[in-house]
This record gives C-alpha cells, sequence and structure tokens, in this order.
C-alpha cells in the first residue's frame, strides 16, 4: 500500500511550534510512506493540488494530512482525495493544531509528538477501509410544531413551494402571543389586522393538514423518515358539523366560570368558547374542567341549542400518526408570571412588586390586552381594579431579565421595544396622561428601532429614568413606585395609578418534555439549541429538525418570521432531492458473535438498535441479535464500548483500526 | 424430596416443560447436574445441601435451549433452583437471554449449602455465598417446594477478608493480587460456570486484535481477572461458581463482592433482583452519581 503524507503548517498556526519539515522528513522513513511533504497551507488551492497531483503521479492508495481538526477541513481533503481516485475514506487527518501546536509551547516535544500523531494515522490508514455513502429515502412532508407567526410563516413557506404541511397546535386556535398584541413596534400597525390574513390563508391552504388542540406525543425515525404520533385532544365538538355560529357560547349558562386565558386572565370565558373571535379554526372547545354536564350529567344547553347536533360529550382523544420528513420546531415562548413561583423555579420572585396583590400591577401581555380594541377594556385604558382611567403608569423594563440574582441572565430583547410601545400607545389615547418607564438600558437595536424609542421619549413626552425600582407598596389609593435614578444620583418616588412590568421572556413550560420527545437538545433556560450559534442557526443538531423563532432564544416578530422562513428553506433544501446522503461512519452487528444481550439498544441515545430474529432454513427463530438501524445511526460509537464482547463496530473507526493506531504510539 | 419429584412428573407428563434441569445422587454426600427428559426418571432427582451448582449456567447452552424446541414449537425448560440461583434467571432475563415465560421455575426454599461434597452440614462447612445471604425463599417462581429451615449463623469471613485488604495500601493490594492471580492457568473454568458469561464468544477469545492479554504473565494474569470482574460489575450475582469451579483456589468472590457493593453504594442497585429494574449497564438517571467515572 502506498501512502502520501501531507503536513500543513497553517501559517504560523502549527509552523510556530511544530517543526513541520522535520515532521515531514521523519515520516517519509514510516513502513509503507511513500510520499511525505510539508506546505503552508494545505487547504489551499496549490495545497490541494499538491496532493492531488502527488497521488497521480505515484499511484498513492491513501493519503495522511497532518492539519487542524477534522472538523475543519476532513471535507476538503477528501474532495481533493475523490479528483484525484482516492476513496475519501482511505483520507485520515492527523490534528497537529488543537491536539499539537496549540496546546503546546517546546517546539522539540511539540515535533516529536506530531510525528507519533502523524504515525498514528498511517497505521490507522493502512487498515481503513473504503466505504460508500449511505443513501436513504426522504419524506417530503413537513411537520410544523407551533401555529404562532412563526409556525404560520415556515408552514406557509413550505407548502406554498409545493409540499405537504402539518402543522400542530396544542391551543384550540393557531395565531400564537401575536394575535394578543394591540400594535406592533415599530410602525404602530394593528397586529390582529396583520395576522389574521395569513391564520385564514394556513385554514384555507390545500396543503396544509391543520391540527389543532393538539400535542406531539411520540417522534420516531430520523430526517428524511420520521414517524410523528399526535394526540388530537377531544373537543368535545364534531368539526365537520359545526359552523362556529356561535350559539352554545351565547347560551352556555357558565358565564364566568373560567379565567380567559387568551385576555391574560383579565376576563372569563364559558365553559364552551373559541379564544378569540377571529380564532382558526373557529370552531369552540367544551372545557370539562368547568362544563357542568361533565359536573353533574345535567345542563345540555349547548346540544339543545346547536342545530348541528355538533356537541358530543363522549368524544375521546384522536391519536393520529403521520409520516414526516422535516420537523420544523416553533414552540414560541410564554411570560414568566413572578408571582406563581414553582420550586424549582430558577427565579427567586419579585414579591416587592408586588405583582399577584396589587391587581393593577400588570405583565406585558396584559397590559397588551387592556390596550387592544378587541380587549375586555374595548381598548380603553381602564386598570383592573375599579376601571378608572390611570393618569400615570410605571412602566418597569427588566423584570427577571439581566438579572442573575433573582431571575434569569439572558436579555428577553423585546421588552426594550414594548415598553416604548405601552408608553406612546397610552400617551396617545390619555393625553393629560403621565408614563414613567425604569430601565437599565435602552436596547433598540433594528431597523427604526431606535428612532421608535426617541419618539417615545421626544414627541410622545413619556420620562425615561434610568435605575431599578426597589419596591412597590400601595399608599392612599396609590401604587408608590419606589426606586432609583442612577443618572441623577437620587432615589425617585412615583405616585402610579398603575404599573406594568415587563417580565422576561422564558421558554414554554414543557419545552424540555418536547425536546426530549423529538430529541434535541437544549439550554439551562430550557430554549433550544442551533447547531452552530454562528452558521447553523437554523438547525438543531439532529438531523431534520430545525428551529423557528422564540423557543430558541427570546425574538421579535421580524426576527422570528425571518427564522421561519429560513426553517422553511432548510427543509425544502433537505426535499430538493428524493435520496439522502449520508456518511457511512455507522455501528454494524457481527451477527454470529452478538449474544443478544441488547446493552447497546439500551445506551443507544438514537434508538438505532434494534432486534433482529435470526432463522435457520425452516423459519424458526433460534437466535435474537442486535441490528443497527443505519438510517438512525449517528456513529456516536456508545455501543461498541458498551458491548462486552466487541460484537458491534463502527465503520471508519472499527477494532483494527483503532487497535493499530494505539499500538503505533 | 417425594413433593418435588411428584411435581416433575406431572410437569413432564403433561408437557408443561420439555426437560427439568435438576439435581440428581452421585455418590454419599455429592450431586450431579442432570437434563430429566423422561417421567420415569424423576425418581433420581434430589434436593439437598449438596445441590452446589448453579444450573440457570445451562439455560442459556444452545443444546438445552433446542431441548425445548419441539415440531417447530418453542416448550417451556423447568429448572430447579435455589433462591440464589433464582437471581441468575432473573439476570439472564434483564439482560434479554431468557423470557420469563420460557422458563418454568421450581422455586426450593433454601437454608444454605455446603463447602464441597463429603461435608457435613454444619455452621462451619456452610459455603461463604450463604453466610451473607438474605433470600431464602425463592424471589420468582411458578411453585416453591422445600421446607424452610433456619440458616447456621456463622461470622462473615469473606467480608472480614474484604475489609482488610481495602486496609492495604496500593502497593500491598497489588501485591496481593499478584499472588493471587499469578496461579491463574487461564483454563477458563470460571468463566464455563458462570451464568452471566454467556457471549457467543468471549473478548478474550478475540485475537484480530487481541485486546486482552492472555500471556501467562502477570499482565495476562492481571488482564484476564480484572477484565472478568469488570464485565460482571453490576452483574453477577453471587453464586460463586466461580470460585468453586477454579482448581487454583483464587478468591475470586473478593472481587466479585467488592463490585456488587460499590454498585450497590452508588447506584442501589443489585443485579438479579427485578425483572422489571433496567440493567446497570443499560439505564441511565441524571441523579447518577459520577464518582464512578474513571
Amino acid at each position: 500500500m502506498k501512502i502520501g503524507v501531507f503536513i500543513c503548517h497553517c501559517g504560523e498556526n502549527i509552523g510556530r511550534t511544530v517543526d513541520c519539515p522535520r515532521v515531514a522528513k521523519a515520516c517519509e522513513w514510516l513502513p509503507g510512506v511513500e510520499v511525505s511533504l510539508d506546505y503552508k497551507y494545505m487547504c489551499s488551492d496549490p495545497g490541494q493540488n499538491m496532493i492531488k497531483d502527488e497521488i497521480r503521479k505515484k499511484k498513492l492508495d491513501a493519503i495522511v494530512v497532518g492539519s487542524c481538526s477534522p472538523h475543519m477541513h476532513e471535507k476538503t481533503f477528501r474532495k481533493a482525495a475523490v479528483d484525484a481516485g482516492i476513496n475519501p475514506f482511505l483520507v485520515e487527518i492527523a490534528n497537529l493544531r488543537e491536539h499539537c501546536s496549540w496546546v503546546h509551547d517546546d517546539i522539540d516535544s511539540a515535533t516529536d509528538k506530531a510525528i507519533d500523531l502523524v504515525r498514528m494515522a498511517v497505521e490507522k490508514v493502512k487498515r481503513n477501509v473504503p466505504l460508500t455513502t449511505i443513501e436513504v429515502p426522504v419524506t417530503k412532508r413537513t411537520l410544523v410544531i407551533g401555529g404562532g407567526i412563526a409556525g404560520i410563516q415556515a408552514a406557509l413557506d413550505v407548502a406554498n413551494a409545493g409540499y405537504e404541511v402539518v402543522l400542530v397546535e396544542k391551543e384550540p386556535s393557531i395565531g400564537g402571543h401575536m394575535s394578543q398584541l394591540s400594535e406592533t413596534f415599530p410602525t404602530l400597525d394593528c397586529s390582529q389586522c396583520i395576522l389574521t390574513p395569513r391564520m385564514v390563508e394556513v385554514y384555507q391552504h390545500p396543503r396544509i393538514k391543520l391540527m389543532t388542540y393538539s400535542e406531539v406525543e411520540k417522534v420516531e425515525g430520523f430526517i428524511g423518515n420520521f414517524t410523528v404520533t399526535i394526540r388530537k385532544k377531544a373537543r368535545h365538538i364534531d368539526e365537520d358539523k359545526c359552523t362556529g355560529c356561535g350559539l352554545c357560547i351565547t347560551k352556555c349558562p357558565t358565564k364566568k366560570k373560567a379565567f380567559n386565558s387568551f385576555e391574560e386572565d383579565l376576563a372569563y370565558r364559558p365553559a364552551v368558547y373559541v379564544p378569540f373571535p377571529q380564532a382558526v379554526p373557529n370552531i369552540p372547545v367544551i372545557d370539562e374542567t368547568v362544563c357542568m354536564y361533565y359536573k353533574n350529567g345535567k345542563c345540555g344547553m349547548c346540544v339543545k341549542v346547536c342545530g348541528r347536533e355538533a356537541i358530543d360529550f363522549n368524544q375521546q382523544d384522536k391519536i393520529v400518526t403521520e409520516e414526516i420528513g422535516a420537523i420544523i420546531v416553533a414552540t414560541g415562548y410564554k411570560l414568566y408570571k413572578i408571582d406563581k413561583k414553582p420550586d424549582d423555579s430558577p427565579i427567586k420572585g419579585y414579591g416587592e412588586y408586588g405583582y399577584g396583590k396589587f391587581k393593577d400591577v400588570v405583565d406585558g401581555l396584559q397590559f397588551e390586552r387592556i390596550a387592544s380594541a378587541s380587549g375586555p377594556t374595548s381598548g380603553e385604558f381602564k386598570r383592573p381594579s375599579d376601571g378608572k382611567e390611570p393618569k400615570k403608569i410605571v412602566f418597569i423594563q427588566c423584570v427577571g431579565s439581566r438579572d442573575e440574582s433573582k431571575g434569569f441572565s439572558y436579555c428577553s430583547k423585546i421588552c426594550c421595544m414594548y415598553t416604548a410601545k405601552h408608553a406612546m400607545l397610552y400617551k396617545h389615547k390619555v393625553h393629560d396622561g403621565e408614563a414613567y418607564v425604569f430601565y437599565m438600558d435602552i436596547r433598540s437595536g433594528g431597523k427604526m428601532y431606535d428612532e421608535f424609542v426617541r419618539r417615545a421619549i421626544e414627541e410622545d413626552g413619556v420620562k425615561y429614568i434610568r435605575g431599578r425600582v426597589s419596591r412597590i407598596f400601595e399608599k392612599d389609593g396609590k401604587y408608590i413606585v419606589r426606586g432609583e435614578d442612577t443618572i441623577a444620583g437620587m432615589p425617585v418616588e412615583i405616585d402610579a395609578d398603575m404599573v406594568v412590568l415587563a417580565t422576561a421572556m422564558i421558554a414554554q413550560q414543557d419545552a424540555s418534555e418536547l425536546a426530549q420527545t423529538i430529541g434535541i437538545p437544549y439550554d439551562k433556560y430550557g430554549f433550544y439549541n442551533e447547531a452552530h450559534p454562528k452558521l447553523r442557526p437554523i438547525e438543531s443538531t439532529t438531523g431534520g429538525v430545525f428551529l423557528a423563532g422564540a423557543c430558541q432564544s427570546p425574538k421579535d416578530i421580524p426576527e422570528s418570521v425571518a427564522m421561519a422562513s429560513a426553517a422553511a428553506a432548510k427543509a425544502l433544501v433537505l426535499f430538493g432531492s428524493d435520496k439522502l446522503e449520508r456518511e457511512p461512519v455507522v455501528a454494524y452487528v457481527n451477527e454470529s458473535l452478538c449474544a443478544g444481550c441488547f446493552a447497546c439498544k439500551k445506551v443507544c441515545p438514537y434508538g438505532a438498535v434494534e432486534v433482529k430474529e435470526l432463522k435457520d432454513r425452516n423459519g424458526v427463530v433460534y437466535r435474537e441479535v442486535a441490528y443497527v438501524n443505519t438510517g438512525l445511526c449517528q456513529g456516536c460509537g456508545t455501543c461498541t464500548a458498551t458491548c462486552p464482547s466487541k460484537s458491534v463496530e463502527l465503520a471508519g473507526f472499527n477494532n483494527e483500526e483503532i487497535f493499530a493506531q494505539i499500538a503505533a504510539l | 424430596m417425594e413433593e418435588l419429584r411428584k411435581h416433575a412428573k406431572e410437569l413432564l407428563e403433561n408437557k408443561t416443560v420439555a426437560a427439568i434441569l435438576a439435581y440428581v445422587e452421585a455418590g454419599p454426600q455429592r450431586t450431579k447436574p442432570a437434563i430429566i427428559t423422561k417421567p420415569e426418571d424423576v425418581s433420581k432427582m434430589v434436593f439437598n445441601e449438596y445441590c452446589l451448582n448453579n444450573l440457570a449456567v445451562y439455560l442459556t447452552k444452545a443444546r438445552i435451549k433446542n431441548l425445548a424446541k419441539q415440531n417447530g414449537t418453542v416448550m417451556k425448560l423447568g429448572i430447579v433452583a435455589k433462591p440464589c440461583d433464582i437471581h441468575a434467571v432473573v439476570a439472564l432475563i434483564q439482560e434479554s437471554q431468557l423470557k420469563r415465560e420460557d422458563v418454568y421455575i421450581i422455586g426450593m426454599n433454601c437454608h444454605g449449602v455446603v463447602k464441597d461434597f463429603g461435608m457435613e452440614f454444619s455452621g462451619e462447612t456452610l459455603a461463604s455465598k450463604c453466610v451473607p445471604c438474605e433470600t431464602h425463599k425463592p424471589l420468582y417462581y411458578d411453585i416453591v417446594l422445600g421446607e424452610e429451615k433456619q440458616t447456621p449463623a456463622v461470622s462473615d469471613e469473606v467480608l472480614a477478608k474484604m475489609q482488610a485488604i481495602e486496609k492495604m495500601t496500593y502497593e500491598e493490594r497489588f501485591e496481593y493480587f499478584k499472588k493471587e492471580f499469578d496461579k491463574c492457568i487461564k483454563c477458563y473454568a470460571c468463566r464455563a460456570a458462570c451464568p452471566l458469561c454467556y457471549c457467543q464468544r468471549c473478548i478474550t477469545d478475540k485475537t484480530i486484535p487481541r485486546w486482552i492479554e492472555s500471556s501467562p504473565h502477570s499482565r495476562g494474569n492481571f488482564a484476564w481477572n480484572v477484565v472478568r470482574a469488570f464485565h460482571l460489575s453490576g452483574r453477577c450475582i453471587g453464586c460463586g461458581e466461580c470460585e468453586r469451579a477454579c482448581p487454583m483456589d483464587i478468591p475470586l468472590s473478593l472481587l466479585n463482592r467488592r463490585m456488587t457493593e460499590t454498585a450497590k453504594e452508588a447506584f442501589a442497585y443489585v443485579s438479579g433482583r427485578s425483572i422489571e429494574t433496567p440493567t446497570l449497564v443499560g439505564s441511565y438517571d441524571v441523579k447518577d452519581s459520577d464518582e464512578l467515572f474513571m
């Protein structure tokens, strides 16, 4: 076997601490090495040409490149090898940068180590087996989880490109948080006016299968070939018969039985309800927990009034399975309710702000509902306690965000903007009102964003106070907001009629469970992790699963929409070909040796190990052995480490190759 | 004993089982394992303090498994099992080597066995594995037979030895085991006797490449004995058959028991006690101790 060794200086990166010419010279004498050269930048065009020329000239069978991490340029050198006629898996990288030059100072010993590393790679490449890439088919259907603006945008983009979409939303209607907003920054256009046409488009789209009031229960399979189990929760209303006339809602006697979560608990709703008038689909849901029929078996008023006989008290949850190729996760965020403190919450609470105790201390979304024309006050500024118009409102930013001691260290990103918007909306309607904003910094990066905040301050006269609020208490019917003005360097007290807290944007309650169901990583806050913070911000680390919107980190609407379109593009890239090519670095089982203890199956993080029955010629099963589904296997090697008899091997890193590599040291 | 024979006869006659792994008399104060397939042979079956073998080792052997396959159907295999042997059956079920429905467990109440054949049963001759034993009644069974008797109470010599070794310095400990392991002749009787050594091909026999050194040298002696102990960590059910099989009297139960104790302390796990519990290596809990990571 003829092997070529190519040592890269990586400019100064390797060359500074490793004597590359000495490495190349020493490797000339290794058994099997035909040629050994060094060059300043092996990844450059001349460098790659040098490799190709040597392969052709010396008729090399395999090459070893001593360079940076294989994460960087393995692909480059494999491509070069393929161009010159060598199987890409007969290329080994000796990592002389991350594993050597960057972590050592002494030139002599670093050079000796570099020679050892190359020698190990040479011994391995001698035993490398040519491998061919694996092809798997692609199901060209997309699952979008979450029907907020990100999910809607992703679903529309994929569907408009000509592929089928299943959109799953756990609430009775799509629309998400955007449907709750009054106006949107920085243009102050009505949120529902721009959102509802999209919602209707989703509903009417021939290629979008909309599943509201449904949740993803199980995700099996792998990129291009997922099988997803969805639980369609019982609405107790037949979706095919219901016309959305709303008679059941108006006649339901349980008028004020439950808090209206769409109105952020500022209003009530009956047991049978649609979240909001423009809901899509416009089909009500019966809430079993408050419905009289489920309490005592009586009432049934809705059954009497429904002309379509659509009410079905006996309806059960339905389990639906869908074949899916790509998954777009767009599950969004929730706002931190600072009065409710689950024991395991990292937030220690802001009891001193009196949220939950004082009715007129509200959070950002509650204020959106108060400001909204479709809200509980029909857009008139009335405070929740007595319905009077507040003449002085204090807005407090960063409640929970950027607060390591009590909340989360991250910035919720949208609060600076929406607080300015809130103050502005208030000033536009209550001309004699006063608006104060306590802030830490103003973070208004974005097109027309800073201008928007300046407008609030300069044109609408919102008073910005840089500092934190220490306490809010009630005195003579006013809320005394005690804080600090750090610019003036003195304490301030404001007697407000109402206080609005810009509480932190946090991950959905069940974000980690869903992540575990799908098999994607998440950070300590429950936000989903992207594959690379700069270069792969849309992909999760799991193939075929993409992220959109605030489930990845706090985001505003334009960013969520942009990310959703990007995720749709990623799904469409996947659908661009009928077959998927995968690296053949996957595990394989030696069936004659496998004892079938299935330790590998238990430890496999990807569920790639299956049970295979070995049958004799009469079709009688004589043994069960492990079998690796190459489509699912990610080549992590956990099974090979676990197998007590070494009956499972990893292609490209098999026992012989690794042993030779170690023995060479 | 009559009870056992009667039940065994019924099982064979009404074809509940294809064969019964049992003990038969082999001279005074001595038994040997036997495969009973005919109802007329049940009269040879015995159960007493001389039933030393752990018959579970035979359950995974292809030749014996084949006995249960008749005319394209799989019948049950019967096994006469002491409570400790049943731990092995359970461990085999946990590790997918057996299905519970494929085995008929004739569980025997047990008050201990002797150290070796030809000894009068008493506290002094009680097998060392029986001293700390807590399971005198079968945990899993299809029927329980035999009378319940008190196990003689004697001091735990293996535990004392284990504690003495733990007090040694690393060097002393190494020397102690070096001396013991140097007796090893690589006959692999320990492996053959172990009900949980069921691999189709032991990693020690793997030659391309040879991960486990097999030279008749301290290195090879350590390699085999330490690998054996590691591969049984969190799996060994403590039947002591390896040590009994060893012709060179290497105190293998010292190692096995230490590993069992470690698994118990770190993960509250003992192998072979519950069919439903996932195996130690095959399960992960975020609360698992990180201490044992090397």
